[in-house]
């Protein structure tokens, strides 16, 4: 079913033009074609399919950890191995799950969202998915080979130093980072560039959905957020490799310099992670409570003062350590603070769903847990924010509710609502409602009966990264009860899968906007097609769709038979000049091979790095080599 | 709110050389990752500094300033060929980027060479101590973009001098010069940090 056709003007011809359309944007054949796409659904979906699967490797993982914990003296997993699995799920979750699912779901919503045909950069995109997949594969090549790293998802030293972790696991764990921050930096430059520069006609900054304001922010502050962990991981791979100093005491180094650069970027990671999120709630909130979102612009204010505060309180990781007592008490108010912008967002969410027509869907009811839970998370925040309950809670079970539950409830549940509410747009069919509901129970039930009795667990002095605990200390009963939560949550994940399996051959069929949703994803067909809109749409109103049909209109005149959209200017979104997307393009693979021989050869040997660059740097200009005729063609 | 019916973007050009095109966003970006991460990289320097009685470590020459100073002066000035290459792919007149490119690299192999000879002058490398690992890193990691932009601009100069430039690599040179003029003004920091900051946060020895 073709989009919106009543709008589009009596001079086009629609069949040649999509005939046209569907020529310049086809996907090429065969394997090796496979392998050039540069289609951002293509790319989106990749991005999702793998980190789901991160997703049930770091769940099997958090499962290992909770059967260990099942009952005192437990025999199931040594202490070394349970340090390898507690990592490898917490470095699973939050670097190659949490962070690329985020981003996969932008990359596939965003030139949907915009109006637009692809992303500004599409093989810099593919590259991005190409160092990411190669980053899994890179950590979970050396947990199959036993060189699982050991040492916490942040690897402090001077435990993950040379000295008192040698071997190669903690070298494969800084180098994984790498190819993340790789890949999150190249999404996050091109869809800064997408959304300042490719945005509908007439979708000026005011009038653009609060997704797309909330994925502006996130990508600006990995801009600013990433290039910590680059130092603070090579710092840690080239004290472990060549000998530098940076953070090893043994060598004069100093190690709390590595966690302030790490948590510099790992605080605001956490909101890297939680803010799309919110980007989805307000999402699922507009198209499901059936009205426009109350207090847009505290919405966008407060998001964006949420991305400043971010990183004005990593502090509050390190209490524990020795630190001044002024500095500790103004990040303990800058921790308190976040708390404003957060229930700034919280009640115009409420004050929306409570004045609008409220659909009772499964991805509304992910919303209603992720306002419970989430605040649950924050409440457990603002209490550890406070210095002195922090000291007295610092590596409790304590510690571990409250983030799992601003993690999960902030950014779990609303993307599974958020997949609830795009499932149709990505297959062109509606999830089973029945068994999303189910799915909804289950998890929710399952989510609370794990992390709630962690937080008795914690006051009650258990505390994180033990591999096991004598009985009589009066925390049995309640890790039982947190280890048959955890099993209630695999089931839950397991109705979604199933859920998923079978919509996707059963579903009912969703047509184009099956929510009657008001942003121009919906305008496009569902899947959509590669080109995503015969012609762009072009914007007068803060929720397009919901416009009258006469304030509604397209853009005509761009080219068909090559791959280009529309340039339009940052605040107002006016038409500036057209720009042809590149097509289909084996470079990014190759290059993302060249680079990877180098980072992964790095690791066991210091010239990889120089052989690495080199053909990296041959693969680049392999990229960039322009092909006859220079394009473009004609004007 | 006005009504809108079609908007028709036929007439508008197909290209634009200029900070519009989204290119240029990109590599903006790059310039703010890059830039993010010596800010990071300098602040570490100092609070390693400051929590150490002796600085520079002792054994550790103090660095030269003659050479790293002369340095800066064919850096800046290959900005000049920069600028000039980068109005000329505006006015797309190829002389222009060819000349601008060739003065871009030419200036700067002068100063590269400086700085290789002014290194290879320390007395302690990344090993050595802590102030060994910082000064490294930053020369490292500078020297590290700036072959590498100067590998790329060569391959524009090349893509220039062979006559395969169309407007997108006219926009590649435009572009390009954000990199550079971002690599020229980083390093003056940097400068100041390696060869200035032991004298400025000197401690008796």
């Amino acid at each position: 079913m073709r989009a919106s056709q009543d709008i589009y003007p009596q001079s086009v011809d629609v069949e040649r033009d999509v005939e046209q359309l569907r020529n310049s944007w086809r996907h090429p054949r065969g394997v090796l074609g496979w392998l050039s796409f540069t289609t951002h659904q293509a790319i989106g979906t990749r991005y999702i399919v793998t980190a789901f699967i991160m997703l049930l490797a770091g769940g099997i993982e958090a499962l290992m950890i909770r059967t260990q914990l099942m009952r005192a003296n437990n025999g199931y997993l040594g202490p070394e191995r349970y340090n390898q699995i507690f990592t490898t799920h917490g470095t699973t979750m939050m670097f190659l799950f949490a962070v690329p699912v985020m981003e996969g779901m932008a990359i596939y919503l965003v030139p949907l969202m915009c109006g637009t045909r692809n992303v500004a950069f599409p093989r810099l995109n593919a590259f991005g998915y190409w160092m990411y997949l190669f980053g899994v594969l890179f950590l979970y090549w050396g947990v199959f080979t036993n060189t699982a790293p050991d040492v916490g998802w942040f690897a402090y030293p001077p435990l993950s130093g040379p000295q008192y972790t040698p071997g190669k696991s903690t070298d494969f764990w800084a180098q994984m980072i790498t190819f993340t921050e790789v890949s999150a930096l190249c999404v996050a430059a091109e869809i800064i560039a997408t959304i300042s520069k490719m945005r509908a006609p007439g979708m000026s900054l005011n009038r653009m959905p609060l997704y797309i304001w909330s994925i502006l922010i996130q990508s600006w502050m990995i801009i600013f957020a990433m290039p910590a962990i680059v130092l603070a991981s090579s710092y840690l791979l080239s004290d472990r490799t060549v000998g530098t100093h940076f953070v090893n005491p043994a060598e004069g180094g100093d190690p709390l310099l590595y966690q302030h650069i790490f948590w510099f970027f790992g605080h605001p990671e956490v909101y890297i992670i939680f803010i799309p999120a919110l980007g989805f709630v307000s999402a699922i909130v507009v198209a499901h409570a059936r009205r426009e979102i109350v207090g847009y612009t505290a919405m966008v204010l407060a998001q964006i003062a949420n991305g400043f505060i971010a990183f004005g309180l990593w502090v509050h990781h390190m209490f524990a350590t020795d630190l001044p007592q002024i500095g500790e008490a103004y990040f303990t108010a800058s921790s308190m603070m976040i708390a404003v912008t957060s229930g700034v967002q919280i009640f115009c969410w409420i004050a929306t769903l409570w004045s609008g027509r409220p659909r009772m869907t499964t991805a509304l009811h992910f919303v209603y847990g992720f306002i419970a839970i989430f605040v649950l998370g924050g409440l457990t925040g603002v209490m550890l924010a406070a210095v002195p309950l922090d000291l007295q809670a610092h590596d409790t079970y304590f510690v571990v509710a409250h983030f799992h539950y601003v993690l999960i409830g902030g950014a779990l549940f609303p993307l599974f609502g958020a997949f609830y509410h795009w499932h149709p747009k990505f297959t062109g069919r509606l999830m089973n409602e029945t068994l999303g509901r189910a799915n909804f129970w289950v998890l929710f039930a399952g989510f609370n009966l794990t992390f709630f009795p962690m937080h008795i667990l914690g006051l009650k002095g258990m505390p994180r990264r033990i591999y096991t605990y004598p009985p009589g200390m009066g925390w049995d009963g309640l890790n039982l009860l947190a280890t048959v939560g955890a099993w209630i949550i695999a089931a839950g994940g397991i109705l979604f899968i199933v859920n998923f399996l079978w919509s996707r051959k059963n579903g009912e069929v969703a047509g184009n906007n099956p929510w009657d949703a008001d942003s121009l994803e919906w305008a496009a067909s569902s899947p959509p097609a590669n080109y995503n809109f015969e012609y762009l749409p072009a914007v007068t109103s803060r929720y397009p769709l919901w416009a009258p049909r006469e304030q509604r209109g397209v853009v005509t005149g761009l080219a068909t038979d090559r791959r280009e959209a529309l340039v339009t200017t940052l605040m107002d979104a006016e038409p500036h000049h057209r720009y042809i997307l590149p097509g289909s393009s084996i470079w990014p693979l190759i290059s993302a091979i060249c680079v990877t021989i180098g980072f992964a050869g790095s690791v066991f040997n210091g010239w990889y790095i120089t052989w690495g660059a080199i053909i990296s740097g041959l693969a680049f200009i392999g990229w960039f080599w322009p092909k006859r005729p220079l394009e473009p063609a004609h004007d | 709110m006005t009504d809108v019916q079609t908007i028709d973007v036929g007439h508008l050009k197909a290209y634009d050389i200029s900070n519009q095109d989204p290119l240029w966003w990109g590599q903006f970006m790059f310039v703010f990752i890059e830039g993010a991460m010596f800010a990071i990289l300098i602040a570490a320097y100092f609070y390693t500094r400051l929590r150490m009685d002796v600085w520079p470590p002792p054994g550790d020459q103090f660095p030269h300033k003659l050479l790293p100073t002369l340095e800066l002066i064919p850096l800046i000035l290959s900005c000049a060929g920069t600028y000039w290459a980068s109005e000329a792919a505006k006015k797309n007149s190829r002389g222009g980027m060819a000349g601008g490119l060739t003065l871009n690299i030419a200036l700067a192999a002068v100063a590269l060479w400086m700085r290789i000879v002014e290194w290879h002058s320390l007395n302690f490398n990344w090993m050595t101590d802590i102030q060994g690992s910082y000064v490294w890193a930053f020369l490292g990691l500078h020297t590290f973009d700036y072959i590498a932009d100067l590998a790329f601009t060569a391959v524009l100069l090349l893509l220039v001098l062979i006559g395969r430039c169309g407007p997108k690599q006219r926009l590649g040179v435009h572009v390009d010069s954000i990199v550079w003029y971002f690599l020229v003004a980083i390093w003056i920091p940097i400068y100041v940090v390696i060869y200035w900051g032991p004298i400025i946060v000197e401690t008796q020895q």
